[in-house]
């Protein structure tokens, strides 16, 4: 019965966005720790492609029973793995970006703005999804407390 | 997200030694005597630093973050100066000491605390999720 509560409506959703931004911004702190490192090449995935990816596995839930519940069946990408309860791993693809490390002597290639963008793009998600699961969690708080009333 | 913040200390950790080289570099770029008075010139500290962070707490830190693979004496920062006073001068007058230009210092001290803030900001955004995520049973 939990279960089926805890994967009720939008929460699994929220849950794969929460994990995913939060896996992310290590990958954006660690291109911030490397920022003098030399011949450094920055790592991120793509939130578009997971956003993709998230956005079939979505419409085949609703597919299922209309999205009431059940749990979110993501497949895996060449960026993002799906463990089996759900957890995701980052494996960001290397060397993709095109002239990187000829501007600087150290042969970096840093791009701190685009990198402090992309960190508040990913916080900015984090947000929007937390304040969402919150209030989902606010109404599952209220249904226990008038059940136990 | 425990794993974010030892990331980003291992950052800070890095250009806080940068910086001390950096200082140190500065402070030590006339020195030609050791503590007991005998002639060593002091010799340039260079900060070497690497990807990935084997002492972090965490599995998730240890892969990814920075660290600073060695801090090594360059033999070659050496140059000679006329200072025919000096009870080190040779036969023509010159004094071998340190090759540290202050000012190339200086920048590097600059672009440490820089890099230093930049790792700052980044553990501040995670410290900001992590409290979001403890609102939402708060």
């Amino acid at each position: 019965m939990l279960e089926k509560t805890l994967q009720a409506g939008s929460i699994p959703t929220l849950e794969a966005m929460m994990r995913f931004t939060g896996q992310r911004q290590r990958l954006l702190a660690h291109n911030v720790a490397n920022l003098t490192t030399p011949s450094f090449q920055a790592v991120d995935v793509s939130p578009r492609a997971f956003q993709k990816v998230l956005g079939e596995a979505v419409a085949e839930r609703r597919g299922r029973n209309g999205g009431v519940n059940g749990p979110l069946r993501m497949e895996s990408t060449r960026e993002v793995r799906v463990g089996r309860d759900g957890a995701l791993a980052l494996e960001p693809l290397r060397g993709t970006r095109g002239v990187g490390g000829v501007l600087l002597h150290d042969r970096n290639d840093r791009d701190v703005e685009r990198l402090m963008q992309s960190m508040t793009e990913n916080y900015g998600v984090y947000r929007v999804a937390s304040d969402l699961m919150r209030s989902r969690v606010g109404v599952l708080r209220t249904a226990i407390s008038q059940r136990v009333a | 997200m425990f794993g974010s913040l030892d990331i980003s200390t291992s950052g800070m950790i890095a250009q806080r030694v940068r910086l001390t080289a950096a200082s140190a570099n500065i402070a030590g770029a006339n020195v030609v005597e050791d503590q007991w008075g005998n002639y060593a010139p002091y010799l340039r500290r260079e900060v070497v630093l690497a990807a990935g962070d084997p002492s972090a707490s965490s599995g998730d830190g240890r892969g990814l973050g920075v660290h600073v693979r060695e801090v090594y004496k360059n033999e070659n920062a050496l140059r000679e100066r006329y200072d025919p006073s000096s009870k080190h001068a040779d036969a023509n007058g010159y004094v071998v000491g340190p090759d540290i230009s202050t000012f190339a210092e200086q920048v590097d001290a600059m672009e440490a605390s820089r890099a230093y803030e930049a790792n700052v900001a980044a553990a501040e955004v995670t410290k900001a999720m992590l409290a979001q995520a403890l609102r939402m049973i708060a």
